[in-house]
């Protein structure tokens, strides 16, 4: 493409104007370097240049160029700076981007796939379905091609997870979407009064479709002789100077959730907006006409000309012909005559034409249509069929304005509970009730007049900060009143126009979704076969299905199914608008990408001592600090210590405290002595475990509980959930975070701690499974003395903040008998070899205390717990499967998880296995069927694909008596 | 040649008063009732549905299919589903555009790698194409993928399972329903049954907002709303219906070929090959039988979606939208006649794996019609599970893993 002189795309400067003649800047696009203005959006500046083809369609590679300048249509995608698929129309240039097109090869000038446009009778709505069924292969085969050739954008190269994407939260009495004139009214009536209000906007300047708008509106009182975009100017001056009112421009509101939530993207942040009421002003949008090559580059909706010319200061190209249907299409004509643009007619479908707003020498064809649009890679020739005689008649042209037909931006709406109906007198689908907190105004509301709009939005912002600053609404009962009235004198002035669109079946396609190349005889077909509702319609034909989700084509689809199926246009229905309605970034959405991690106090400790980190849940844990072995032999020959911080803690106190307890967990604890620990489970109600851990009785109305790690929310809420329902006197509080957990464990445990405290550890004096409160190295503590590893130990539990002088001062005192720190694998071997359970590991959600071997923990005979009455139901019908001890009979060690086989089948699991470390062979635990559960029963495990035989063990594999836990 | 057939896929046929079987819910799962109805010769069937076609989960679901599953009675039932979808374009006549792309779970901590290897395990010795692979293999098979995970979550291994794909789900309600039609059976969609006649115990038909229709047989297929069907027999299923969202991209050039999901993120990644990424998640923990989509949902799919694929993070979404799931306790289905109501019989409790299972729940749902005899493969599935306290732990159903 050759760089046009810039003399002849620009005009001369107008106030009106964004683009800065002073400011130059440049661009690449697709390697060569382009030049632009300071204001200009990379469209308007790639148009300026020159450039007519923007991209080639999905189906057909079609050359499509800019037609809406507002961010509706699919036309202008490309990848700018490595991002695909951005609308170039909208997106304001800078110096230095890196602009291509996509989807076309060798270029959207010539793409070798555009002979897909001549294949069209190969692939009528549907074909997908209906071919490459046989051989089965032949799909296989055909999917990768098609793979390659659809997909529009390219994703880049690996980034950084770190970016600058925010999140924020705001609140607001009043929120309003879209800084056009009803919406510029309603802020400056809701702020007027002191209500927070919050206006967002899509443009980078406040002032909606006034800001292309540079014609005079005498109607209005207040700003008389003012041209459009001047009155919004000053509209948004006054905004700009309340203090009461938040603007967010450049910002688009993408969904209205319930509870009057919006979400609301501004670049790389994500405004969370939760408001009182919320006034939706978001305006209209024009819609294309359908009539064959209607998706041909130099096809315009009226406002991407006035943006093209009043925004950006550029002419448009060549000749135009401009369709009309009311006074605007004439206006803007006028507009093009004035730039300097011929205008080669104005086609009107009324039979007689109201002339003014134009000048006299632009011919008018009135009672007429537009038929078609001719051209290879552009607009050539337009046809336009006079309705009278039926004569159609062509006319060198090189571009065709569509103005006239407007749909409501109702996305927002149609996200809530909102009614939206066909006006047969307006002809569009208008919003009817809104929900309480939900104001409309403005264009969306189907009545397109300035002054309405004014009012209309001056009227939702009075009534959104009612209750808010002011007692009554008398005024706003004035304001309905003028509403009323003007909007009977719009209605009595609306002339009645005949249809929009003239389906037709001549040659060259027609397309109502450009986004899919769908065309109406797709869309005939498909409803022919049986897809006669939207919904079913659009999952067939894939209309609306694209970038664009439907802005462009949703309207004149419902009207061709409706008048195909000579159904009304509520009949046909419409379908679900879904948030977000303008893309939104995966980035944005996600916000800054914290993961939340869990330490404890300790954690500074493990790192320094080289610790091999795990995560379990979401806290990081030691793994190991070295060899496991090593630690293993320390804590079985010496002493080790553990950080067992990340324990769940609940501190449970209260006169109910003993029956609440009684009540959740299956053992007893109204008769546990203080002083004393027990261990138990906790079931559902239909018996399967929930959780387990230990319960000591500290005095007689006070527990203190320790729950799984993974667990402990659920516990406290548990706990909480059933003494609310028992109504009884317990406090219930999670201290986890507030204390630290450290166990000393192994043959010198006793040794080490007594160097540290008071407390009398003797065998006698502190026995097994009690506990008692004292002092370690200064430290108030509450010991308890219990055996997951299975030697002689003490669980101390103390104030968080003394974490790391507790661990200095045990591996101090330890030193000497060569104590070590281990991670939570020696800890899982050296419980596995006591045969005790880690929940979620050895059970599952369907595990219940009896078959899992720990009937001993059950008290069936307590009046009532939480699974009880199924737990008795397992009891009487004795169990089906069993948790059992296993030894390899080889040296072998099977994997967690491998299946138990039986006869081929599997029957069993193996939850947890490690190696004996003298004799190598592989023990653990595994559920197996009753029948293969007793004492010395052969089973066979599943090791790396092979069976190998194993025996069933029902005492711990080390220290079956207990008697080194006792010591 | 089919390709230029305009023939009408199925017809609207008045309601008659009186059918063998009635079907509430025109879904996939009643749709393939209807459809192997047929084959035992029952085809005075109509199914009854008060929105459109495949409306509810069947035009929802992320249409993953897989047969991965943990347990020996839930296996080989999705195994045999699977096996009927590989050839179903050809037994319907209809392309369903299986794209068997294969599935990654991956696995990012110690415990998640164990329930991993338990599946894996189980699923060789039940005969199930799956394999533990580690972070090399994983990146081999998605190059796209941060083996980092945002850092904080390296991933450790993954199941690889090749059998499983993504089928186009909508094609599969289209296809069974012109099979239906073919086969003499009625489709009434925007026909809503507002309650059920019963005379004793036995179900004597339904009432429609079209007026009453006698059957002897009446299925509730109605997934997520099955409660409510339920409901009007007086039958209190074990059932809580939660939302599943999901959200799609714009399409890209191809950079993923196999569908991944991860446990841990509850999150789950494909591209379909139309070019769009398809990225859903877990259940959310709250009841409701709203449609409507959320903000947090999404925050969180794409904040764990880009944990995974960093690439991502300027690529477009286009749309978010929601289905209902009817959760049980153990994320396996209710199927078969419900004590005490002869006649009324439930499909139900498909959660987030109905649409993996329709054609076999389909099959022997017709079975268990025709012959009145459960079928083995079905019996574990049966309500009566509940209160015989014989639970089928398929923690492996749960999308992503999301539900512990």
């Amino acid at each position: 493409m050759a760089e046009p002189d810039p003399r002849q795309t620009r005009l001369p400067p107008h106030p009106s104007q964004w683009t800065d003649p002073a400011s130059p800047v440049s661009f690449t696009y697709n390697g060569k370097q382009v030049s632009a203005l300071e204001g200009d959006t990379i469209g308007s500046a790639l148009y300026s240049s020159g450039a007519r083809i923007f991209s080639r369609s999905f189906k057909y590679h079609r050359p499509r160029g800019l037609m809406c300048m507002t961010g509706d249509c699919p036309n202008c995608l490309m990848s700018v700076d490595g991002v695909p698929n951005v609308r170039t129309c909208n997106t304001p240039v800078q110096q230095g981007m890196e602009v291509r097109t996509q989807n076309a090869w060798p270029s959207v000038e010539h793409d070798a796939l555009s002979v897909m446009d001549k294949l069209d009778r190969l692939m009528p709505v549907g074909f997908y379905y209906k071919s490459l069924i046989r051989p089965r292969i032949s799909w296989d085969m055909a999917r990768p091609i098609i793979r390659r050739v659809a997909g529009l954008g390219k994703v880049g190269p690996e980034k950084d997870p770190d970016s600058e994407h925010q999140h924020h939260n705001l609140h607001s009495d009043v929120t309003i979407v879209g800084g056009g004139p009803a919406g510029l009214a309603a802020a400056l009536e809701a702020g007027r009064g002191g209500s927070r209000v919050v206006l967002i906007d899509e443009g980078p300047v406040l002032g909606g479709h006034l800001l292309s708008d540079v014609s005079v509106h005498p109607e209005l009182e207040e700003h008389a002789g003012l041209p459009g975009y001047q009155v919004a100017a000053r509209l948004a001056q006054q905004v700009q100077e309340m203090s009461s009112i938040r603007v967010l421009s450049g910002a688009t509101a993408f969904g209205l959730y319930p509870g009057n939530l919006l979400g609301v993207s501004q670049g790389k942040c994500l405004y969370k907006v939760r408001s009182r009421g919320i006034i939706v002003a978001t305006g209209c949008r024009e819609v294309p006409h359908l009539f064959p090559g209607n998706d041909l580059p130099g096809v315009y909706l009226g406002e991407a000309l006035r943006r093209l010319m009043h925004l950006y200061g550029v002419v448009p190209a060549g000749r135009a012909l401009v369709v009309a249907s009311d006074h605007r299409g004439y206006r803007l004509a006028g507009e093009l005559a004035q730039a300097g643009v011929q205008v080669v007619g104005i086609i009107d479908a009324r039979e007689s034409s109201p002339g003014g707003d134009t000048a006299d020498s632009i011919p008018v064809f009135t009672d007429s249509s537009i038929a078609g649009a001719s051209g290879l890679k552009g607009v050539k020739r337009a046809l336009v069929l006079d309705k009278g005689t039926g004569e159609t008649r062509s006319y060198a042209c090189e571009s065709i304005v569509i103005t006239g037909t407007y749909e409501p931006n109702t996305g927002l709406l149609a996200q809530t509970s909102t009614a939206l109906r066909y006006d047969p007198e307006l002809q569009e689908i208008v919003p009817e009730d809104t929900p309480s907190g939900i104001y409309v105004a403005g264009d969306v509301t189907g009545l397109h007049n300035l002054e309405l709009s004014l009012i209309q939005g001056k009227a939702a912002g009075c009534q959104a900060s009612l209750g808010v600053d002011r007692p009554t609404g008398t005024e706003l009962d004035a304001l309905r009143r003028a509403i009323r009235e003007k909007e009977q004198a719009y209605r009595e002035a609306l002339e009645p126009s005949s249809p929009s669109m003239a389906p037709s079946k001549e040659a060259g396609k027609t397309f109502v979704c450009l986004c899919e190349d769908v065309t109406p005889k797709d869309l005939y077909q498909a409803i022919d076969e049986g897809f006669d509702e939207m919904q079913t319609l659009k999952r067939y034909s894939t209309l609306s299905m694209g970038p664009c989700q439907g802005k462009m084509c949703l309207r004149p689809a419902i009207e061709l199914c409706s008048r195909y199926t000579g159904r009304t246009m509520d009949e046909t229905g419409s379908t679900t608008t879904r948030p977000p309605l303008r893309p939104l970034t995966l980035g944005t959405l996600a916000g800054p990408l914290h993961m939340p991690v869990k330490r404890t106090a300790l954690h500074e400790r493990h790192v320094q001592l080289g610790a091999a980190m795990a995560d379990v849940g979401p806290w990081k844990r030691p793994h190991s600090y070295g060899p496991v072995s090593e630690e293993i032999a320390a804590v079985r020959e010496r002493v080790g210590i553990i950080d067992v911080s990340t324990l769940g803690k609940i501190d449970v106190q209260g006169a109910d405290a003993p029956a609440l307890l009684d009540k959740v967990y299956t053992h007893r604890f109204s008769n546990l002595p203080v002083g004393r620990i027990r261990y138990s489970l906790l079931c559902s109600d239909n018996g399967s475990i929930i959780d387990d851990g230990t319960i000591t009785r500290l005095s007689e109305r006070h527990y203190f509980i320790t729950t799984t790690t993974a667990n402990v929310d659920l516990m406290e809420e548990w706990l909480k959930w059933w003494n609310a329902g028992a109504g009884g006197n317990v406090h219930v509080n999670n201290v986890t975070s507030g204390y630290g957990a450290i166990n000393v464990a192994g043959p010198k445990a006793r040794e080490t701690l007594s160097k540290l405290t008071d407390v009398d550890l003797s065998p006698d004096a502190f026995r097994y499974m009690r506990s008692a409160e004292g002092e370690v190295a200064g430290v108030p503590c509450l010991f308890l003395r219990i055996g997951f590893v299975g030697e002689t130990g003490w669980e101390m539990h103390f104030s968080a903040e003394y974490s790391e002088h507790m661990w200095d001062a045990l591996m101090d005192a330890g030193s000497e008998f060569g104590i070590v720190p281990f991670g939570v694998e020696a800890q899982r071997v050296l419980r596995l070899a006591k045969k005790h359970i880690i929940l979620g590991q050895d059970t599952d959600m369907v595990s219940n205390p009896l078959e899992a071997d720990l009937p001993w923990v059950v008290r069936l005979d307590k009046d009532d717990f939480i699974g009880k009455h199924a737990l008795e139901a397992v009891k009487e019908r004795g169990p089906r499967e069993t948790l059992v001890g296993f030894v390899m009979e080889e040296a072998v060690v099977p994997e967690d998880g491998v299946p138990v086989m039986h006869l081929g089948q599997p029957v069993g699991r193996v939850t947890s296995s490690r190696a004996d470390p003298t004799t190598a062979r592989g023990f653990g635990l595994a559920w197996v069927p009753a029948d293969l559960s007793q004492e010395g029963a052969q089973i066979t495990i599943q090791v790396r694909g092979r069976p190998s035989p194993a025996r069933v063990v029902h005492q711990p594999f080390y220290d079956p008596e207990g008697a080194r836990l006792r010591e | 040649m089919q390709l230029f057939s305009k023939r009408k896929m199925w017809h609207k046929r008045p309601l008659k008063d009186s059918y063998d079987v009635v079907i509430i819910g025109a879904g996939v799962h009643g749709l393939s009732t209807a459809y192997y109805l047929a084959k035992h010769g029952i085809t005075n069937v109509a199914l009854l549905d008060r929105g459109y076609l495949g409306g509810g989960g069947s035009g929802r679901t992320t249409a993953i299919l897989r047969s991965n599953y943990l347990t020996p009675q839930g296996t080989p039932f999705f195994s045999e589903s699977l096996g009927i979808y590989e050839t179903l374009s050809q037994e319907l006549g209809f392309n369903l555009l299986f794209n068997q792309m294969g599935r990654l779970d991956l696995g990012h901590t110690e415990s998640a790698v164990f329930g991993l290897r338990m599946r894996t395990e189980f699923n060789r010795a039940l005969g199930v194409d799956s394999t533990l692979v580690g972070p090399e293999q994983i990146k081999k098979l998605a190059p796209a993928i941060d083996l980092r995970a945002g850092k904080d979550l390296p991933i450790l291994a993954a199941m690889h399972h090749p059998p499983s794909g993504v089928i186009r789900h909508d094609a599969v309600v289209w296809g069974l329903a012109r099979a239906v039609d073919e086969g003499g059976a009625e489709i009434h969609t925007r026909t809503e049954v507002l309650g059920i006649n019963r005379s004793g115990d036995q179900v004597t038909g339904v009432r429609t907002n079209l007026g009453d229709v006698r059957a002897g047989v009446v299925v509730n297929a109605t997934a997520g709303w099955c409660s409510t069907v339920a409901a009007m027999v007086d039958v209190l299923l074990p059932i809580t219906t939660h939302p599943l969202q999901a959200f799609v991209t714009e399409p890209l050039k191809p950079f993923l070929d196999v569908s991944v999901s991860s446990a841990n993120l509850h999150v789950y990644v494909y591209q379909t090959d139309r070019g769009e990424v398809v990225i859903g998640g877990g259940v959310d923990p709250y009841p409701t039988y709203s449609q409507g989509s959320t903000l947090p949902a999404a925050e969180e799919l794409a904040k764990h979606a880009l944990g995974l694929f960093p690439c991502l993070r300027d690529v477009n979404i286009l749309r978010q939208w929601t289905g209902l799931c009817d959760m049980t306790p153990d994320y396996s289905p209710i199927m078969g006649e419900v004590p005490g109501v002869r006649g009324f019989l439930v499909t139900c409790g498909w959660g987030t794996w109905g649409f993996k299972a329709a054609p076999v729940a389909g099959k022997r749902m017709a079975e268990l019609i025709a012959t009145g005899k459960m079928p083995e493969q079905i019996a574990p599935f049966s309500i009566t599970r509940f209160a015989e306290g014989r639970l089928v732990n398929e923690r492996a159903a749960a999308p992503a893993g999301a539900i512990h």
